[in-house]
């Protein structure tokens, strides 16, 4: 019996069902040493980690509708690390219990070829950019604090320019769908970075235009 | 004559006794009260309690140096007995702590002196102290009292060295903008404000795909994301509706996702 084709292979990875539970807030450039110096205080006792990242949004149009969506990216500091492909699920926000934005979140390691395979499949990129900064971590909780670029040259990542004169905090927890406990959890962290940065559930739809 | 010291030394025994037995029930009345009433317990009664425990061996101490106290040190505890078997007497006695009088808990219960080890470390601790003249010992104490000082300072006056930080935040220097969070928010969302880049290079001339997606591809800004209306476009493309707390659901939308895509715009349809 063929086996079979893998895009109706049901998908039993235990993995799949997680949510990304999210805070965002930002922090202007000259009040970032306070920041780091804070979270270096409240994080699991570990220096952070620098990153530089390229991501790159890929969309796939249908006959209809809106486009279907993935996220790749790599690391630019670190050039032979796997790429990371990344599906995220249509936020929910509306809940007014839950502290924190929840939406369904999809990590995948791939190889180098992942531009290649994308576009074989119909992918087209939307757009680029490049993050940098530190990720902290605590427990399940991780914090994300990222410089953004935009690019000049398309596929050039060395020539940059700065999105904007603030660094992006980002508080994100993955957990198994229907863990709303974790949003406790990220909201009395959230709070002891007040005044500094004001961590909060935004909607991205609120920020189209 | 013997028999007066014996009876000197029988009452201050006795009264020795009834001491500790007055120590141990006020130790045993504060454990009490802080495993089971420590939620009501104050800092106040927490020190009566101590006090109390201070003047009661304080009474011991000058009973032991009371005159009419024959010297205990002069007596001699020889164990007579050893035995490996149950003293129900003893443990009586003892309040179930001491139920057997063997060879393994006697060198304990009798002992006089402190441990070997104790002893040893000790005698290393009394010639450190001879070793170092005074007038050391002396400096020690005061660079120890000097930085004791100096830390005191430090923590009794902690708005000198963080007025500069704390000014900053107090002092109308926001050290955040939520137009910036909204602009970022967005870029990382949809690309907001990043130039629309759609390198040819990769493509392939004569790819069926590349028509429709140069003329009619939506780029992901003009995509209407369904806000709080409950409208669910967007981000997850031609998705059934999420429903929310089924969550599992969007695996499976996503299978479809690209099997119809596949079936549509690859080149090699199957």
């Amino acid at each position: 019996m063929e086996a079979p084709p893998v895009t109706v292979m049901p998908v039993t990875v235990g993995t799949i069902n997680m949510m990304e539970y999210l805070l965002q807030g930002s922090v202007l450039d000259q009040a970032l040493d306070s920041l780091l110096h804070r979270l270096r205080g409240l994080c699991d006792n570990m220096e952070p980690e620098p990153f530089m990242d390229h991501e790159l949004v890929y969309l796939l149009k249908g006959q209809q509708g809106n486009p279907f969506i993935l996220r790749a990216r790599r690391s630019l500091s670190h050039a032979t690390a796997p790429w990371h492909l990344r599906y995220l699920g249509q936020p929910e926000v509306g809940d007014k219990s839950r502290h924190a934005l929840v939406r369904n979140c999809v990590d995948v390691a791939a190889s180098h070829s992942l531009p290649e395979f994308l576009n074989e499949m119909g992918f087209r990129m939307d757009h680029e950019f490049v993050a940098n900064g530190h990720i902290f971590r605590k427990g399940a909780m991780k914090v994300v604090v990222s410089k953004l670029s935009r690019i000049l040259v398309p596929g050039n990542t060395e020539n940059t320019e700065r999105l904007s004169l603030s660094y992006l905090v980002e508080l994100s927890v993955l957990a198994p769908a229907g863990q709303d406990t974790v949003s406790e959890d990220m909201r009395s962290f959230a709070e002891q970075l007040k005044p500094l940065v004001h961590l909060e559930k935004i909607d991205p739809s609120k920020q189209r235009h | 004559m013997q028999q007066r010291e014996e009876k000197q030394l029988e009452a201050s025994v006795e009264s020795l006794i009834s001491r500790v037995a007055h120590v141990k029930n006020s130790l045993h009345s504060f454990i009490y009260k802080l495993e089971n009433e420590y939620e009501r317990l104050t800092w106040p009664s927490v020190l009566d309690n101590f006090a109390l425990l201070s003047g009661q061996l304080n009474t011991i101490n000058k009973l032991l140096r009371n005159e009419k106290t024959p010297s205990l040190r002069n007596q001699v505890i020889i164990p007579l007995l050893l035995s490996p078997d149950r003293d129900e007497d003893l443990a009586k006695l003892t309040e179930q702590r001491v139920p057997v009088f063997s060879h393994e808990i006697v060198p304990d219960h009798l002992r006089t002196k402190p441990d070997p080890e104790v002893e040893e470390q000790e005698k290393q601790l009394s010639t450190e102290a001879a070793r170092i003249g005074p007038e050391v010992a002396q400096k020690q104490i005061q660079t120890l009292n000097k930085l004791c000082s100096n830390l005191l300072e430090k923590l009794n006056n902690p708005r000198d060295d963080r007025d500069a930080e704390s000014a900053a935040i107090r002092q109308n220097k926001p050290s955040f903008n939520p137009a910036d969070t909204n602009a970022l928010v967005g870029a990382v969302a949809f690309g907001k404000g990043l130039s629309k880049c759609r390198p040819p290079g990769p493509v392939a001339p004569g790819h069926p795909g590349q028509g429709a997606m140069i003329s009619g591809g939506p780029t992901l800004q003009q995509v209407t994301i369904g806000g709080g209306s409950g409208q669910q476009a967007g981000m997850g493309g031609p998705v059934a509706p999420q429903q929310q707390g089924q969550p599992g659901k969007m695996p499976s939308s996503i299978k479809t996702n690209i099997k119809s895509a596949s079936g549509s715009m690859h080149p090699y349809n199957r």
